[in-house]
């Protein structure tokens, strides 16, 4: 499937087109897009607070967050269908602000898709080609090109409902690649379609944008869809930024408590630190251990914390040791090779450890101790910082 | 209407299923009595008692029918009385169509505000609407007050009895009837589709040409036939903003059946405005369906 | 539980009453009752006023009303055929004409009446009683205009062109043009004088409305004089409207209501008892107040000033027209007034 849906020229007949970029494939030129302390409010509520951010051309960024976070409104601000209470959006350093949705040149596609539903696909993708009044002939020749692109030649003259959701989808993508727009929006793009396209439809849309050097945000409340397809993510909750990092640094160094709760699973442990220096801090848990912990933040001593470890960043053993705490097992689920077990803690605080089985079988009750891999880097958080 | 009958009936079918299962046609059969008993045996009277000569239904002929047909003044009044429906169909689109947009852009709130004007004229009774438009359509009626405060006529414009001022209270008269199906069909669209328009470089004014019309054309033909059907069928309307110097079809079968009792002739008339009215009916939704092809290609 | 089906009956029941009350007004545990047909508006609200409580006391009858105009009780009682939808009729002359062509009422006995001596000569025949009198004539706004001295006037300025109109579908606008008609040397039967006359001066007319909706476009200035009955301008005088009656120097035109007994009626000793009440001295007198402003027809009631006669036997100095000659005409006429007015 994918060898064949990447074509290595899929516009090597691109030179016809006498249009702004001779041909769209070799014209990698994206377009930066800044925001600069963004708010806005609907009525008495906030829906962005002052947002900054950055993206880089030719990237994909991901807006992230539970729904109501502002994600959404962010888009719908730099697409011109909002115009924000305080703030600035620039495309390539120039404000944008004055200018309505039909002059902004920003590609759309919605969740839903919004395909025009009384034009066929070839309308539905000649439809920003007319508004922006390029010749007739040009419009055939362009359609012709971007149906090629998107695979969809043979459903040129089918009605959107007559299409699967997938087929939409590429039409909706297809439609606001059509007019070359500077930045790609995705509102949720992949989340009515069911699992198995998913992952196609996200290597499409990687593959489209990395085709034409495209610079994209998208909108997902989806964390794995997230990590697999934007160089970068902003993690969002209640109308800031939480954190604005790559997928692995968000993951991996979550800035704040939310971030770390929000993205992947974890284990939140209570205690308070010892005493910090040289980049490592030392805590005692609740659990009843003492750990010195890899940290670029310096706690005063006597700080009420929280300590943040994956569950792939423990280890169950079986026998006592310095650095581990004791555990009782309450019950194991086998998912797939690993098994997940399910702990409570001396002080009463429930953890999650996978583990892999390989091959052998434990007893999945009774006492144990838990530990920290050797490599792991759990965070610390204080824990007033709880939300 | 009967299938739809028929559809809803299906679901507690299945339930007793075992015990007798009735076929759909059953179910549907208390509506097509009613239907028979109520439309179709009176339509077929109609037909009937047109086919009497004389006043006291006794003499089998076409006399009737050839008076009506044979006479350019009784051609006329059928012409007007379609006019009349096209005129008012006009205006309500021209007037109706901007608000219902207005309707499309504002928020929640307001749309329950305008929806609630919309439906007000409906709760009150057609003939104190009509009997109002006296008073705003007269000679010292608001609207000649304003012409003349304004200096556009020196003497009150002549407004009631002209089919100018007949249009003008029809056109409030039906609004409700254009509006609720096209607000209805509004309200159901898609709001990213103006927004996808929007994104593709669309002005508002393509925007609106080729989407927003062309996916609220089945409201709007809806509404069309509704007002059409409503405006020249609106005796009460018609006589007391017309009185007697605009003469439509309702005026002539109301004289004829029921001042000078001959129902032959009557029914003569209110088959030929059933007719005319069906058509009129029918030419809109294929000039929508027309337009609606148009749009596409 | 048990009772259940029993209390699901008696609301059915009750329901019924309801929706039938709401048909016709028939008391349901009336000793004796008769339903008569009325005109909707002012004789409805009178008659129920009056009519009905006097009915209640002299004879312990309960009258019941189903609102109809004229022309629709001879439509209703003919489809009917045979049995009617109610006891009595009330009728303009021209439908009380149609209503004997077509055999539409019992044989009438005024000896029945105990009230008919009180009567002028000609209330009563052998079809029915006359209950009240219109007296036709021209109602103009004095503020407006000078006083008109007869029906010519009406087609001369100033009056031409703030004259409202309404055609043959009423019995007042009928007599009227009949009126004017007879002013250019026509005839109770030849009206084509008054259609020459109109066709002249056509473009120059107020208005042309519909009858219900006169009062109100003299009410709104759109015209300011018309031809019209009394009981019309007394009505709008209390209103507070500029109007007032003028008696044509031809002189004024009378027709009278009469209350008809419907063939196949099943409660005709409650009808006669229903009259006998209604021209009553008293229910008489009540009905010449205003609001009411009828034209009384018993000669004991005391004439109100506002009334252009002093007694009722002036009446017979009245012009009056013989319908059974009208009424063949009438729809000839119609069509005519349809096709001359409408332009």
């Amino acid at each position: 499937m994918l060898g064949d849906i990447l074509p290595n020229k899929p516009s090597s007949k691109g030179g016809q087109v006498p249009t702004r970029s001779a041909d769209p494939s070799i014209s990698v030129r994206g377009h930066t897009v800044d925001l600069d302390a963004v708010t806005h409010r609907y009525g008495t509520l906030t829906a962005v607070a002052d947002v900054s951010l950055t993206v880089r051309a030719g990237e994909i960024v991901a807006l992230l967050g539970p729904s109501g976070c502002g994600k959404t409104t962010l888009l719908r601000l730099v697409a011109g269908f909002l115009r924000q209470s305080a703030g600035s959006v620039r495309i390539d350093g120039k404000p944008i602000d004055a200018l309505p949705a039909n002059q902004r040149n920003v590609g759309i596609v919605f969740q839903n898709y919004a395909l025009f539903p009384h034009m066929t696909v070839a309308d539905n993708i000649a439809y920003g080609l007319q508004a922006h009044g390029r010749p007739r002939d040009d419009v055939r020749k362009t359609v012709e090109r971007f149906l090629e692109v998107v695979r969809l030649g043979e459903f040129r003259d089918r009605l959107p409902r007559q299409l699967s959701g997938g087929q939409q989808q590429r039409v909706a993508l297809a439609r606001a690649l059509a007019v070359e727009p500077t930045v790609l929006l995705l509102d949720e793009p992949f989340s009515a379609l069911d699992k198995s396209l998913r992952l196609d439809m996200q290597i499409e849309i990687k593959r489209l944008q990395r085709q034409f050097g495209l610079t994209a945000i998208l909108v997902t409340h989806d964390q794995d869809e997230a990590m697999s397809i934007a160089d970068r993510i902003a993690v969002m909750n209640q109308g800031r930024v939480e954190q604005f990092d790559t997928p692995i640094n968000v993951y991996d160094r979550p800035a704040t408590l939310f971030v770390t709760g929000f993205i992947g699973t974890t284990n939140l442990l209570r205690g308070k630190t010892l005493h910090s220096s040289n980049g490592t801090t030392t805590i005692a848990l609740d659990a009843g251990v003492q750990l010195a912990i890899a940290s670029e933040r310096h706690f005063a001593p006597g700080t009420p914390i929280l300590l943040s470890a994956r569950p792939e960043q423990l280890h169950l053993y079986g026998e006592a040791s310095a650095d581990r705490w004791p555990v009782r097992r309450r019950f194991a689920l086998p998912i797939g090779p690993n098994t997940m077990h399910d702990l409570e803690t001396r002080d009463g605080a429930t953890l999650k450890i996978v583990e892999q089985r390989i091959g052998a079988i434990v007893d999945a009750t009774g006492e144990a101790w838990c530990g920290l891999r050797t490599e792991a880097r759990p965070s610390l958080f204080e824990s007033s910082s709880q939300p | 209407m009967s299938v739809a009958a028929a559809g809803v009936a299906k679901t507690p079918a299945r339930g007793i299923a075992t015990l007798a299962k009735p076929a759909e046609w059953q179910l549907a059969l208390p509506l097509a009595l009613a239907y028979a008993a109520f439309f179709l045996v009176p339509l077929l009277l109609l037909l009937a008692v047109s086919a009497f000569e004389d006043e006291k239904i006794t003499v089998l002929g076409f006399a009737n029918w050839r008076k009506f047909f044979g006479d350019p003044f009784y051609w006329k009044v059928t012409f007007d009385t379609v006019k009349l429906g096209f005129l008012t169909v006009i205006a309500t689109t021209l007037i109706g169509y901007p608000i219902a947009l207005v309707y499309l852009g504002s928020s929640p709130r307001w749309q329950r505000v305008i929806l609630f004007i919309v439906i007000l004229p409906l709760l009150t009774s057609v003939v104190v609407r009509t009997f109002a438009w006296i008073v705003i359509l007269g000679r010292e009626g608001v609207i000649n007050q304003t012409v003349m405060w304004l200096g556009i006529s020196p003497a009150p414009l002549r407004l009631l009895q002209t089919e100018v001022g007949l249009v003008m209270a029809l056109t409030q008269i039906e609004m409700p009837l254009l509006l609720l199906p096209l607000l209805s069909v509004m309200s159901r669209m898609d709001p990213n589709l103006r927004d996808a328009s929007a994104a593709l470089g669309a002005s508002k004014w393509r925007t609106l040409f080729k989407v927003t019309l062309p996916l609220s054309l089945p409201g709007l033909i809806a509404g069309c036939m509704l007002v059409f059907a409503s405006s020249t069928t609106a005796f009460i309307s018609q006589f007391v903003i017309g009185g007697n110097r605009l003469v439509y079809l309702p005026l002539l079968i109301w004289q004829q059946s029921l001042v000078v009792y001959n129902w032959p002739l009557a029914s003569v008339a209110a088959l030929t405005l059933l007719v005319s009215v069906s058509l009129g009916v029918v030419l809109i939704a294929t000039l929508g369906r027309r337009s609606k092809g148009y749009v596409h290609a | 539980m048990t009772s259940r089906p029993y209390t699901r009956r008696k609301f059915l029941a009750a329901s019924a009453v309801v929706g039938s009350g709401s048909l016709v007004w028939r008391p349901a545990y009336a000793k004796g009752s008769v339903t008569a047909a009325m005109y909707p508006g002012t004789w409805e609200e009178a008659y129920r006023t009056h009519v009905a409580p006097a009915l209640k006391k002299a004879h312990n009858v309960d009258l019941g009303m189903t609102p109809l105009f004229a022309v629709d009780q001879i439509a209703k009682a003919q489809a009917a055929r045979g049995t009617p939808p109610f006891d009595a009729f009330v009728l303009d002359p021209g439908p009380r004409v149609t209503g004997i062509e077509r055999g539409l009422f019992e044989k009438f006995d005024p000896k029945r009446l105990t009230n008919v001596g009180k009567l002028p000569a000609g209330a009563v025949d052998e079809w029915g009683v006359t209950v009240a009198a219109q007296v036709v004539g021209i109602g103009y706004n004095p503020k407006k205009l000078p006083r008109p001295k007869g029906w010519e006037d009406l087609l001369k300025d100033p009056w031409l062109s703030r004259l409202g109109m309404t055609g043959f579908q009423t019995t007042f606008g009928t007599v009227s043009i009949i009126e004017i008609a007879k002013r250019f040397g026509g005839s109770e039967t030849n009206v084509e004088p008054f259609f020459t006359e109109i066709k002249k001066v056509l473009p120059k007319v107020a208005a042309i409305g519909a009858p219900a909706s006169m009062p109100a476009l003299f009410q709104q200035g759109q015209c300011d004089v018309t031809y019209t009955n009394t009981q019309t301008v007394d009505t709008l005088k209390s209103r507070g409207v500029d109007i007032e009656f003028v008696k044509p120097e031809s002189g004024a035109v009378t027709f009278f209501t009469t209350v008809h007994i419907a063939k196949g009626s099943k409660e005709i000793d409650n009808a006669y008892k229903y009259f006998d009440t209604v021209i009553s001295t008293a229910v008489q007198t009540a009905l010449m107040q205003p609001p009411n402003n009828f034209v009384p027809v018993n000669r004991e009631v005391k004439l109100s000033v506002n009334l252009p006669m002093a007694n009722l036997d002036e009446m017979s100095k009245f012009v009056r027209h013989d319908w059974s000659k009208i009424n063949p005409l009438r729809a000839g006429w119609i069509e005519r007034f349809n096709r001359e007015v409408s332009k």
